[in-house]
């Protein structure tokens, strides 16, 4: 199980986080269309590499925070700073 | 009518002998083991919510991850911006009114809440030597002395639950709040007694109503 | 009984391991042996002079020793109720019942070693080339082959013995205490590095142990040195498993009391390997005759166990474990007929004997009588955790074996897996890696710790002290993890020379009785790729998982295929590195279960329970019809406690609201409830509930009981990512609430009796309303009027304390207005009746706002609200199936749920048919109160109007007609009963 570093706890495993999606910028409802909503909800990019996403500390800390990993190595560096 | 007439209950049952202390119905047991479990469900618990850099979080005193001691009870750093007030039973309405007392002279501008919830969880305390092996069989958390030293606070899954652990040894050996969802109590209660066993786990009762 | 005399055993050896003072006696196939304690079963029954333990797989072949070690293939035995124990590895105790396996009706008269007449036919591939045609005739083939299974077999009646998981975190993990292992485990701990020390025998030391006086006295040391040394935890009997990611170590403890293991999870700051090596057997005609034997098993039972392997060897070597195995032998009373030293072009053609060895005949043409042959022909590095740590070993031509190429920072080897060299080499090189590791451990804790909450913010805010130094006696660690990286000898790595196979053909895999014809023949057939002819031969795939038999395989496969063993590579090794019992898996079963405060009274009043999530709840009484009528007539009480229930405060709430439900929330009014739906972002129905307002800023939301945690995390993405700046605090407060829905005619009347500082009168507090005030005489209660059975009703929200207290004085308050309890079953019966639709029952993952019959509650006229996009282009394309009412035609028919909705009656009116499925029945019962069949229903917007007849077809293929009533509502469409 690979370790997700919370910026708010420490490193946890990952089974204590929900991976909620990559990070995307929700489209503006009142002029979007279908395509590009429906882009929006179901093609991320899934690189080989880098990705920017947002993760849950579901049995932790409760906050949702952005890290990026890299979906080749599993290396994840998180890029909000929590308290510290 | 007022409320003194209802008996409270936890959601742990309580182990005979049981008795009424401060209106809820607790065990009048005593365990010698060296590693005891108490269920401590009766005591206050107030929830502060507040900015977790702000006047409020300064006045409060306690970061998040830490647990101090103060004439009022125990308060823990629960989360970013999130506090868990323990305090002797009954004491929650005078808590809350204190907290948002202290809310509104200190920190006026800022959004605080302040939640009674102790009918909301279950807080249960583990004491002994032992005490940290025990956990580690349901916990991943380091419970090493460099990562988690006496007032520590953090949450973490114990046996499956969401759960705030605080170490909490008050100059004594190791000792371990754990306070979860009310409803998970009563299988948290027995998740620990069972991995407790190896270890000679005792059922104290709550007889001493302090925090 | 009396036991067989000890005859092989030896007079007391400097390093044995068993205890003379204690000795008893086990069963071996129904015959009783002497045992000491400290001795291995197979130790023990080597002692008594047995030979034989076992068959081999397909040819029946007898096997005795072969590595006197948990990997000795012919050694797997059943002891007691548990099958496959590994017997040379397992210590005897006493009363033990050993049997051996495989064997059928005895070990000495075996009827299926007639199959090595039929080996011929049992050559590679065979399972999958004999039994695939006729496919009909598997049944036969299987029931055939089952007599062949080469396993114990498994009681049922075994007792459950499943030992609590541990987690761990140790700064260091050293896989293997061999004489690099406990010196690096040592020189680690000294550094300040919390040790974990996992050695898979019984005893520390390695290679040590058999070794002579010098190596003795090093053992010694260093077992004191480790012993004294605090800091470091030593598992012995215990077995690195697996590494996973981020050095996600997997330990499995061994012989805990009733045959259980445990299952460690340990999160290693830097994992050593230093697994040691393994011995290989050497490839010739005969070599599995039971007296053929590896160097260190030989040494194993002279030294470890004073047991004389054969009273006349023949032993061929090409290194010095070999040279001091012959001198073994000759201390302990063996005659050595002869010294065969291939590294001067010696060899053994040839060993002949069936039950024992008779013979060996050797490369320069004589035969030797003998009953023992000993073979010391090189070793395989156990490269598991390099592999699973990323690591491709490459193979050293020169020292004929693989060594590792690059490792992870946070990985490293020591002792023979990294090279040779002489005992203190070894050592030495196991203190450096110790050192080292200890420094990387504690560079990455100091990194771990600093990602710790509540560390820079104390100087911050100065409030509190850092504990200052250790806390609670435990051990400082001053010096861990000094700056500069320590300096690691090179290890030597000697030459030897390249023997796998020798001038004969003999077993591979002893296991899976592969011979190297086998693999030869499988090359030849094309399978030239060594995963391939793995795969197909079944070689390296039996219990010693390559182990033993991996580099021969490799060589033998790149020798036919004309190839060089790096050319042929090498197959992967993957977790776990040792069999797991799948007790160890499981461990304690931790599925939580949560209760409701009124639980003692449910199962006082033999409710019948029901698994609702993890939530446990009264399923129903004895009658869940009478339960409904009763809600319809008198008064039931149902414990509503699992609904999720968030406390909302902030001014910014009604934003939240308007966001997340597809209705409007800017105008609900103090005191006032309303009902809402959300969807998630593609339109579909996520959840629904009531949210009442209790104060200017306070607000407290239902949602579904199984939806409560995916919603308050769905407000709090929204909150957390979109909408950081609104003011809204979302607490849940599910279970500071006991909930119970008291519903029905003379629901106020008993309500009135129990309530204070709350007017009931229905002019005072209406239909979708909320009161707060004392219940029971219990303060702080929230109830709210809302009707989801369809009665007038009031839904209690008691501070959950207090929740069995406000029950019973309900039940008893309320006996002569006919109280009883109800169950989820009435309560489903109710709301069916009155057509309210469950989330996740009346719709599904694809159920979007209009096909859930929600047109009335969608309002396409805020600017935003999560799902918007999708709902306007459902409402404008009219898309999607539709949730209506249905009734069969038929009243005494409930189609089951999920029964298809068809068209098309079938050809030449035969019945059968329904040749398009045009929708589905959602939710169906008999109604108590109409008696008759109702049932909700998906079906295609064009089949939704009232009055539409459509065909259901029952399970069976039965068709049914029924109709789509005017509402969804069976029951008071009007909604009269809720608003008395």
């Amino acid at each position: 199980m690979i370790q997700i570093r919370c910026p708010w706890c420490g490193l946890r495993g990952a089974g204590e986080f929900r991976y909620t999606g990559d990070v995307r910028t929700r489209p503006d409802p009142a002029s979007v269309t279908p395509q590009e909503w429906r882009d929006y909800l179901y093609f991320p990019a899934n690189p080989c590499g880098p990705v920017v996403e947002t993760w849950y500390h579901r049995m932790g800390c409760r906050r949702f925070f952005t890290a990026e990993r890299d979906t080749a190595t599993n290396e994840v560096w998180t890029l909000e700073e929590g308290m510290r | 009518m007022s409320e003194n007439h209802v008996i409270a209950r936890s959601p742990i049952p309580p182990a005979a002998p049981v008795r009424v202390e401060a209106g809820w119905e607790v065990s009048g047991c005593h365990s010698d083991a060296a590693l005891t479990i108490t269920d401590c469900t009766p005591l206050a618990k107030v929830h502060v919510r507040a900015p977790w850099n702000g006047v409020m979080a300064k006045t409060l005193g306690v970061p998040f991850g830490r647990a101090a001691r103060d004439s009022g009870g125990l308060l823990i750093g629960a989360g970013p911006g999130e506090w868990l007030m323990l305090a002797r039973p009954g004491a929650a309405p005078d808590l809350v009114s204190r907290l948002e007392g202290t809310a509104a002279s200190s920190a006026p501008e800022e959004f605080v809440s302040v939640i009674d919830l102790t009918h909301g969880r279950a807080l249960v305390r583990v004491t002994g030597g032992q005490a940290a092996d025990l956990l580690a069989s349901l916990c991943g958390v380091d419970l090493d002395d460099d990562m988690t030293p006496d007032g520590t606070a953090f949450r973490s899954s114990v046996a499956g639950v969401a759960t705030d652990v605080i170490r909490d040894d008050r100059g004594g050996p190791r000792s371990y709040l754990l306070h979860c969802e009310r409803s998970s109590g009563q299988y948290l209660f027995g998740a620990l007694t069972g991995a407790g066993e190896p270890f000679g786990i005792g059922v104290d009762g709550f007889l001493a109503p302090g925090i | 009984m009396t036991a067989a005399p000890m005859r092989m055993r030896l007079g007391p050896q400097p390093g044995e391991e068993i205890d003379r003072s204690r000795s008893f006696t086990f069963s071996w196939n129904g015959r009783t042996i002497a045992a000491y304690a400290g001795d291995t079963i197979v130790s023990a029954l080597a002692g008594s002079g047995e030979r034989v333990f076992s068959r081999s797989f397909k040819y029946h072949r007898p096997r005795g020793l072969l590595t006197a070690s948990y990997l000795d293939p012919g050694c797997i035995l059943q002891v007691g109720d548990e099958p496959n124990v590994r017997a040379a590895h397992r210590q005897a105790a006493a009363g033990m019942d050993v049997r051996s396996q495989n064997t059928w009706p005895s070990l000495r008269f075996d009827v299926k070693a007639g199959s090595q007449l039929l080996s011929r036919f049992l050559g590679p591939g065979f399972y999958y080339k004999t039994f695939i045609w006729p496919r009909r005739l598997w049944p036969v083939y299987e029931s055939v082959l089952q007599r062949f299974i080469h396993a114990g077999q498994v009681s049922p009646d075994t007792p459950l013995a499943a030992a609590d998981k541990r987690y761990a975190h140790p700064d260091v993990l050293i896989a293997g205490g061999g004489p690099a292992g406990m010196a690096a485990a040592a020189a680690a701990a000294q550094s300040g590095a919390r040790v974990m020390l996992v050695e898979e025998e019984h005893h520390l030391g390695g290679h040590l142990r058999w070794g002579g006086a010098a190596d003795l006295a090093a053992l010694s040391e260093l077992r004191d040195l480790v012993a004294g040394m605090p800091g470091v935890e030593v598992l012995t009997d215990a077995v690195v498993a697996g590494r996973y990611d981020d050095n996600w170590v997997a330990v499995v403890r061994r012989g805990l009391p009733g045959g259980a293991e445990q299952l460690i999870k340990a999160r290693v700051k830097v994992l050593v390997a230093a697994p040691g090596l393994i011995e290989r057997p050497y490839v010739f005609h005969g070599n599995d005759v039971p007296g053929v034997m590896l160097s260190t098993a030989v040494r194993r039972l002279i030294n470890l166990y004073a047991v004389k392997p054969g009273e006349r060897a023949v032993v061929l070597t090409a290194n010095a474990a070999g040279d001091a195995a012959a001198d073994d032998l000759r201390r302990a009373g063996v005659e050595v007929a002869r010294v065969v030293d291939a590294r001067s072009g010696g060899d053994i053609v040839a060993v002949r004997g069936h039950r024992r060895v008779r013979s060996a005949e050797l490369a320069d043409g004589s035969t030797v009588p003998c009953d023992l042959v000993v073979t010391a022909t090189g070793w395989t590095a156990p490269t598991a955790l390099l592999n699973m740590s990323g690591d491709r070993p490459v193979y050293d031509q020169r020292a004929a074996r693989f060594f590792p190429a690059e490792l992870p920072e946070a990985v490293l080897a020591t002792g023979g897996i990294a090279g040779d060299g002489s005992r203190d080499q070894l050592i030495e090189h196991g203190r450096a890696i110790g050192r080292e590791a200890a420094r990387r451990a504690g560079r990455i804790r100091r990194d771990w710790q600093a990602a710790l909450p509540g560390r820079t913010v104390l100087d911050e805010l100065a409030v509190l002290d850092e504990p200052a130094g250790p806390a609670n006696g435990s051990a400082g660690r001053p010096s861990a993890g000094a700056a500069e990286p320590v300096p690691v000898p090179d290890l030597p790595v000697d030459a030897h020379p390249e023997l796998f196979r020798g001038r004969t053909h003999g077993i591979v895999d002893f296991c899976e009785d592969v011979s190297s014809k086998d693999i030869a023949a499988a090359i030849g057939e094309g399978y030239d790729s060594i995963e391939l002819a793995k795969r197909y031969t079944t070689a390296t795939m039996g219990p010693t998982q390559g182990k033993l038999e991996l580099v021969n395989t490799i060589a033998i496969a790149a020798q036919a295929a004309g190839k060089t063993i790096a050319e042929t590579g090498t197959t992967t090794w993957r977790p776990p590195y040792a069999p797991v019992t799948l007790g160890a898996l499981a461990g304690r079963e931790l599925e939580p279960v949560r209760y409701s405060p009124m639980q003692p009274w449910h199962e006082a009043h033999q409710a019948r329970p029901l698994l609702a999530g993890a939530w446990v709840r009264p399923d129903h009484y004895g009658d869940p019809a009478a339960e409904a009528i009763n809600v319809r007539e008198r008064v039931g009480i149902i414990d509503v406690t699992p609904i999720g229930k968030l406390d909302l405060r902030g001014p910014d709430v009604p934003k939240l609201l308007n966001l997340l439900y597809v209705n409007k929330w800017s105008k609900l009014g103090i005191g006032r409830v309303r009902y809402g739906v959300m969807c998630t972002e593609d339109g579909v129905v996520f959840d629904d509930g009531v949210t009442g307002r209790l104060g200017p800023d306070h607000y407290l939301m239902s949602t579904t009981s199984s939806g409560a945690a995916a919603v308050w995390e769905w407000l709090e993405n929204w909150l957390q990512t979109a909408y950081p700046d609104w003011a809204v605090h979302v607490t849940p407060v599910t279970t500071a609430y006991a909930s119970m829905n008291v519903a029905g005619p003379a629901s106020r009347d008993l309500l009135t009796r129990v309530t204070g500082g709350v007017d009931l009168a229905n002019e005072a507090f209406g239909y979708m309303e909320v009161r707060t005030g004392t219940v029971a005489g219990v303060d702080g209660c929230v109830l709210w009027r809302i009707g989801f059975t369809g009665e007038l009703s009031y839904e209690l929200h008691v501070p959950a304390a207090y929740g069995l207290a406000v029950w019973e004085t309900l039940m008893d308050r309320g006996q002569d207005l006919g109280v009883a309890p109800f169950g989820v079953e009435a309560q489903r019966i109710l709301r069916l009746e009155k057509g309210h639709l469950i989330v996740g029952q009346d719709t599904d993952g694809l159920t979007r706002g209009f096909s859930a019959a929600l047109d009335w509650a969608i309002k396409l006229d805020k600017d935003d609200f999560a799902g918007k996009p999708e709902l306007a282009w459902q409402h404008d394309d009219d898309s999607g199936p539709r949730l209506v009412g249905l009734q069969p035609d038929d009243g005494s028919v409930v189609p089951p749920e999920a029964s298809q909705i068809v068209e098309g009656t079938g050809v030449g009116g035969t019945g059968v048919g329904g040749t398009a499925i045009v929708g589905r029945v959602t939710s169906s019962r008999m109604s108590p109160t109409l008696g008759r069949a109702i049932c909700l229903a998906h079906v295609e917007a064009r089949l939704a109007a009232p009055g539409t007849q459509v065909t259901v077809r029952l399970p069976g293929g039965r068709l049914v007609t029924a109709h789509v009533t005017e509402h969804l509502a069976h029951v008071d469409p009007e909604g009269k009963r809720m608003r008395v």
